[in-house]
């Protein structure tokens, strides 16, 4: 947002419609992709492999949808932040839930 | 603006969208987008809450998350994600000819987005209302109530892992609309391939006979259910809170507030409706997809 009437020329019709275009394609890959057991690679790559869709598909909206690619750097932080907490959370939950003894709350 | 109509002794000019505090533009839109990030920050940390619930949950019991979202309808999950990507598409364009200052796309696109947020909550009601008629609401007595007719117990014989998944689907009787659960046929899957995980080796079987205990499975399955409507509900909520927001673009873009000086309503308007969109990105493999890969 450094120069407001240079934004303006930053997307224009055709570059929304292909990130529009790869979010449909993500959206298609998603449901073929979890049609197809990829458990012979290692148990969970059906997972890994729709999340890495999921984060493509987010990146495109972020980046372009959301303007951040052009933002300040302070919003770049913003958005990168977010992410690196929730990577905290959720790496710090499981390291608690992943060494608990069996039966805690099982049964 | 109006703020600033005592005698000041030289001139100066205020873009018509400038309030009093700031000193340009520049400074105001920097300071709206960095407001703006600092709540979508907070809402990605409500909604990470939720996930790290589902996280917990998935990876002891992931038989009895495959098993409940293999029941929800991947093809009305598959279309309300389209739904919200063309409504994000048509946001984009919104934001796109607020800057240009084109009042008739704006109010056309702005109408375009509510129709497709509507839309994707009246899916929304299709699959709750699914869930209310077949008892996968996961609060006691939520559910349809169907009255237990005299000799309906023939079908209690069979084990739960032995489903024909192509027999055409049987209204069980449920007099008090309690969540309901019948197959156990991932667990047995799980079991001959020897992938259950610890907790799942408790947590489904009866440890006195060491078989499979259904009603102990259909609680981990109502867990998932717990997880699916809260995370779907918030969502739609999320979706409710943006047609109101959506509402009052309308009417501002109706009366010709927007142009490229002054845009930034819809902007980050804009920025909330993506944010509900990308929630759904996940949301969308997470919970309806995680299982597909067991049915062959």
């Amino acid at each position: 947002m450094s120069d407001n009437h240079e934004q303006h020329e930053h997307m224009n019709i055709p570059k929304y419609l292909a990130i529009f275009g790869i979010l449909v394609v993500g959206t298609i890959a998603t449901y073929f992709a979890a049609t197809i057991d990829l458990d012979w690679i290692f148990p969970g790559a059906n997972t890994l492999l729709a999340l890495g869709i999921a984060f493509t598909k987010t990146a495109c909206v972020m980046l372009f949808f959301m303007h951040v690619y052009w933002s300040p750097k302070l919003i770049w932080l913003s958005a990168l932040a977010s992410f690196f907490w929730l990577a905290i959370m959720f790496s710090y939950t499981m390291q608690d839930y992943f060494t608990r003894s069996l039966g805690v709350f099982s049964s | 603006m109006s703020s600033h109509s005592d005698n000041n002794e030289e001139f100066h000019y205020h873009a018509p969208g400038l309030q009093h505090q700031f000193e340009d533009m520049k400074q105001q839109e920097e300071s709206v987008s960095i407001g703006m990030w600092m709540f979508l920050v907070q809402e990605i940390m409500f909604f990470g809450g939720l996930f790290t619930a589902y996280l917990v949950f998935r990876s002891r019991y992931p038989m009895a998350f495959a098993a409940g979202s293999n029941h929800l309808n991947a093809f009305w999950g598959g279309l309300n994600t389209l739904v919200l990507i063309v409504s994000s598409l048509t946001m984009a364009l919104t934001v796109y000819y607020a800057q240009k200052g084109n009042r008739n796309m704006q109010v056309i696109l702005i109408v375009l987005t509510m129709f497709f947020g509507s839309v994707f909550l009246g899916v929304k009601a299709i699959e709750y209302t699914d869930k209310y008629n077949h008892g996968l609401v996961p609060v006691s007595g939520w559910n349809k109530r169907i009255k237990e007719e005299a000799g309906d117990h023939h079908e209690a014989a069979k084990p739960c892992w032995d489903v024909d998944h192509n027999a055409p689907v049987v209204e069980h009787p449920n007099p008090h609309g309690e969540f309901q659960w019948t197959d156990c046929s991932l667990v047995k899957l799980a079991q001959d391939h020897n992938y259950l995980t610890d907790a799942e080796r408790v947590g489904y079987f009866n440890q006195g006979t060491g078989q499979i205990d259904a009603n102990k499975f259909r609680d981990k399955v109502r867990i998932f259910y717990f997880i699916y409507f809260v995370m779907t509900g918030l969502h739609a909520l999320h979706m409710i809170i943006g047609l109101g927001i959506m509402t009052w673009l309308l009417i501002l873009a109706w009366k010709n507030t927007f142009s490229a000086d002054y845009y930034m309503p819809v902007e980050m308007s804009g920025l909330y409706w993506h944010f509900v969109d990308i929630v759904w990105i996940f949301l969308f493999p997470l919970l309806y997809l995680l299982g597909r890969h067991f049915l062959h």
